[in-house]
């Protein structure tokens, strides 16, 4: 029996526990480090059960290619020569830039990085996304524009001490549940919790105050409070003064927001407003939380814009126990946004459009990189459609599935001359593919991880991965190998040194360093103690900027032919698409097939009955899964969660984007509903 | 039978039942906490924060291959261990909740994949000063072959069983009189505040409005189960294979929905309240009709391992704190 301290797999959050595994080299169960800062000694139910796939008999074992139709196993070698010639000859052919490389969030910062620079400088394009662009750009993009950084601004252990607690889009207790317990222990301790989210979560249960505005209607009841803030004067005017800018255009923008407007706009009652705006204003210290509620809009960056308003306007930025804080949905998506697996920047988001930037990557990997921003993952699925974008390689998404109008990415995937795939399971992208390679799952390689609060973390090999599988970092070092790039890595540590000589805030960054419980990056220098609290004398642009929105409504809202809105998430059991915690035990039997949570009223009005299967349609797709009636969605308002492909949520969804981070409106769409 | 053991006493009798046994002891691990490991590899730790991992464990896997079934319909059982368990390291409670599973899985129809690791096992509790900072841990006096009682830098050796009293007869005799003096010392209960929740279960004078309070406050994430060293429940897992069909059970809990759900979907544990009830009524109230004693040990570990402070002595204390008065 051994036992491997590792990061969790599954959301941002960042818990550490012992994989246990048996002399077979099985994994046979999971125990929460005990003096982890962020586990201390609990896990979530995925946690607890993150032993549960690693060993499950459908992982890939080994490289397929298809011929006449058909998948059939071959050598690595084979298999890796394809997909060189097949990428580098539609690059010879259309050019660099018909390329698409999609990298993913479940996979190290090590690995991460190599794929950006398998693109840029194996393949010459900076056509390179991951699935922040479905969760996070909007944070990206909103706090970079405001504070000068996309992250979290402070630490976990500030809901230690914070007095009160502003949680905005985010059903924390499901999705980043250790967090959600700190919320509780927090509101037990005597803390204030507003809760604004449409749905009757669990959080709103121990709420002072659940406001249940409409869905999209963010920016309207944040304009609103900070009218009223201004309007009792309860302001942090020296802040404002000494550590922002652009204060009287936000004042000028709110005028309109009085309680009456904001209540049409939101269904909310006037007072809710009034009420919210006061106990928040009155606070000293308060942190804002938020998530996909925020984020997945398409105006989701002017609802980020709003919520960095909210917090320079009241000084609750740079301190202990305050802060914007998005949560971070997968374990590296911080991390993968970090190593610039992002069109616009290489790693420590430096601008590729910078010649400076530029030239440095170019003589550290020595070779020539292309200058203009790539394509976002949701702006090349159009692409794809278009013909624009002939070849791509997906490492660890699973877009058919997590993507907004299911039926275009198929149409996209479907459209494309050569779609190269490297999973640990055959996911519903992979069954496309052209070539899969079969990848080790986190439990069998090394690399690092950087949680939701910036703590680069190990994740470390308990046991050898199944049949041929390979690491992630090692396949993408034999693509490197065959583009003539330097590959010779003796292990994920080489890796890393690279990357903290090329990016500033993980310079000091080294795997000596991070044995105790991780670094907090900003780390520049290898005595830098980490940065738990950022913007804490100045904001990293400077001053903080004050970005005045205004609100704009969902590009979908319900009408006479679709009269509900869809609001799509996760759930608590399950993880995204499902590839790794439908085949957990445990996870799996509490949450067995697609379903869709109605209000009670609405399915009376409907004729439906618990359980009962019913259609669901909007302009996109249609599908159809179980209703579960529950008063935790309100009148006019359903919810299915993504997980499932036989009741596929984003076979509904809109791709209408952000204009500026090109997230899909997931969390509003129009549909109908009938029985099957 | 007492002796009295030096360290290098304690390392040959380790050396000793090494040879015959596949050895566990207490280490410390990267992250601070203390867990059993393999002797070979390991520099003890010999005292220290309670075990994270509960010993049980090793008796009951959290996931444990049952058989396998193949095309033809020929069962095949995992080939039994090269060498029987021994666990050095528990303390009283981990030796009174193991003692707790016997019960369970050794009544008959006994299971017979728990009763063959169990039966040729040998357990070496560690007692007496060996807690946090040294402090005193109260004697155990029963439940296992050896009990090792940490005093002054060296350890009583008490044989309980024929096998532990012929690992330690080379050793010399120890002191009788330290013994009656620890014994007295490990009387001192801590407190009766579990007792005085069972008898606030019994007499039906928690109302459900409380229950409803504490799960509002669960997360569902199961650890007071899977960290609870009393916990049996287990459900089967079938998974195909190109070997044919793998059976596993895997631990589970009684918080989850679908721990008790029917095929038709009806739930006689239906809400989250309820289960919760059943969490601590049934180890307060339930085994104590079924075995006649609580199916808490009191160890402390579903109270460490719960992320919003509702394990079994946070409940129970805030249970008697609001309706022991009435009682």
């Amino acid at each position: 029996m051994t036992a491997t301290l590792t990061t969790c797999p599954y959301c941002g959050t960042g818990c550490n526990f012992y994989l246990k595994a048996d002399k077979t080299g099985r994994v046979t169960g999971v125990e929460p480090a005990g003096k982890h800062p962020t586990s201390r000694g609990q896990l979530c139910i995925k946690g607890w059960n993150a032993h549960a796939f690693v060993d499950h008999p459908e992982r890939l074992t080994t490289p397929q290619i298809r011929q006449r139709g058909q998948l059939n196993a071959a050598g690595w070698e084979t298999a890796l020569d394809l997909v060189h010639e097949k990428l580098q000859g539609i690059a010879e052919k259309y050019g660099p830039d018909s390329l698409m490389f999609l990298s993913s969030a479940k996979v190290s910062n090590e690995e991460n990085y190599l794929l950006m620079k398998l693109a840029r400088a194996g393949f010459g394009t900076n056509n390179i996304d991951h699935c922040a662009r479905l969760c996070h750009s909007s944070t990206v993009t909103g706090l970079v524009e405001t504070l000068g950084s996309g992250a979290m601004t402070n630490s976990l252990s500030c809901f230690d001490e914070t007095e009160l607690i502003f949680v905005i889009g985010s059903n924390t207790t499901e999705q980043h549940p250790l967090i959600g317990s700190r919320i509780l222990q927090a509101v037990q301790r005597g803390a204030k919790l507003i809760v604004a989210d449409s749905r009757r979560i669990r959080l709103a249960k121990q709420a002072d105050l659940h406001l249940r505005q409409q869905n999209g209607s963010d920016v309207a009841l944040l304009n609103g409070m900070m009218r009223q803030i201004l309007q009792d004067g309860l302001e942090d005017r020296e802040f404002i003064a000494s550590r922002t800018e652009g204060f009287s255009a936000l004042e000028q923008s709110l005028d309109p927001f009085t309680p009456e407007h904001v209540s049409k706009i939101t269904g909310l009652m006037p007072n809710q407003i009034v009420d919210a705006a006061r106990l928040f204003g009155k606070t000293d210290k308060a942190m804002i939380v938020y998530a996909m509620g925020i984020t997945q809009h398409s105006h989701g960056v002017d609802n980020v814009r709003a919520v960095s308003n909210l917090a320079l306007l009241t000084g609750n930025l740079g301190r202990p126990g305050t802060g914007v804080n998005p949560l971070r949905g997968q374990n590296n998506v911080q991390g993968a946004c970090d190593m610039g697996a992002l069109p616009d920047v290489y790693s420590g988001y430096q601008k590729v459009a910078d010649p400076v930037v530029r030239e440095k990557f170019s003589k550290a990997w020595g070779c020539n990189l292309p200058e203009s921003p790539g394509l976002m993952s949701t702006h090349a699925i159009e692409a794809a459609v278009e013909g624009k974008i002939r070849g791509m390689l997906i490492l660890g998404e699973n877009p058919m599935l997590s993507d907004a109008n299911q039926a275009q990415v198929k149409q996209a995937l479907e459209n494309l001359d050569f779609l190269a795939v490297i999973d640990i399971f055959p996911t519903e992208t992979a069954q496309l593919a052209d070539v899969i390679l079969p990848a080790a799952c986190y439990a069998e390689r090394d690399g690092t991880f950087t949680s939701t609060e910036r703590r680069v973390q190990h994740g470390r090999k308990a046991v050898d991965p199944p049949g041929e599988a390979q690491a992630d970092w090692q396949i993408v070092c034999q693509l490197l190998q065959r583009c003539g790039l330097q590959s010779d890595y003796a292990d994920p540590a080489e890796i890393m040194t690279e990357i903290a000589s090329l990016t500033p805030s993980y310079g000091g960054i080294a795997y000596d360093r991070l044995s105790d419980n991780g670094l907090q990056w900003p780390c520049p220098t290898s005595d830098h103690p980490g940065t738990p609290i950022l913007h804490q004398d100045q904001c990293t642009r400077g001053k903080g900027l004050f970005s005045p929105v205004d609100y704009r409504p969902p590009k979908e809202l319900p009408d006479a032919d679709y009269p509900l809105l869809l609001n799509t998430g996760r759930s608590y059991f399950h993880w995204h698409t499902g590839s790794m915690t439908r085949r957990s035990h445990l996870l799996d039997r509490e949450e067995r097939s697609a379903f869709v949570e109605i209000n009670p009223e609405d399915a009376k009005k409907y004729g439906f009955v618990e359980r009962q299967q019913i259609r669901i349609s909007s302009r996109r797709g249609s599908i159809s899964c179980a209703a579960q009636l529950t008063g935790k969605v309100p009148v006019g308002q359903i919810f299915i969660p993504f997980h499932f492909a036989e009741g596929a949520a984003n076979a509904l969804t809109n791709n209408a984007l952000d204009p500026e981070s090109g997230i899909p409106e997931f969390k509003v769409c129009a549909v109908r509903i009938e029985p099957c | 039978m007492l002796k009295q053991l030096s360290r290098s006493d304690l390392e040959q009798l380790l050396e000793a039942v090494a040879k015959n046994y596949a050895l566990q002891v207490p280490q410390l691990l990267a992250d601070g906490t203390r867990q059993l490991g393999p002797y070979d590899n390991a520099e003890l730790s010999l005292s220290g924060q309670p075990l994270q991992r509960k010993p049980t464990s090793y008796f009951f896997p959290q996931t444990e291959l049952l058989l396998t079934l193949d095309a033809a319909g020929n069962v095949q059982q995992p080939p039994p261990a090269e060498k029987p368990l021994a666990l050095f390291g528990m303390d009283r409670t981990d030796l009174a909740a193991l003692t707790f599973l016997d019960q369970f899985f050794m009544a008959p129809p006994a299971d017979d994949i728990y009763l063959h690791r169990r039966l040729n096992a040998l357990l070496i509790g560690l007692t007496g000063d060996a807690g946090p900072d040294s402090s005193f841990l109260p004697l155990a006096d029963d439940g296992c072959d050896i009990e090792l009682i940490a005093i002054n830098q060296k350890w009583l050796a008490l044989g309980h069983s024929e096998a532990g009293k012929s690992l330690l007869r080379k050793f010399n005799d120890g002191d009788d009189k330290q013994l009656v003096t620890l014994r007295k010392a490990s009387r001192d209960q801590p407190s009766d505040l579990l007792q005085q929740a069972s008898q606030l279960l019994h007499d039906d004078l928690v109302p459900d409005a409380f229950w409803e309070e504490i799960a509002d406050r669960c997360i569902l994430c199961s650890g007071c189960n899977l960290a609870c060293p009393t916990c049996s429940c287990f459900c089967l897992q079938d998974r195909q294979t190109p070997n044919g069909t793998e059976r596993s059970r895997v631990w589970d809990s009684c918080q989850l929905d679908a721990f008790m759900r029917e095929a038709s979907g009806h739930n006689p544990l239906g809400t989250e309240a309820l289960r919760t009830r059943r969490r601590i009524h049934h180890k307060l109230v339930a085994d104590v009709e079924r075995w006649g004693e609580l199916g808490c040990v009191a160890c402390g570990r579903c109270d460490r391992a719960c992320p919003t402070g509702i394990g079994m002595f946070a409940v129970a204390e805030e249970m008697v704190e609001r309706f022991g008065l009435r009682s």
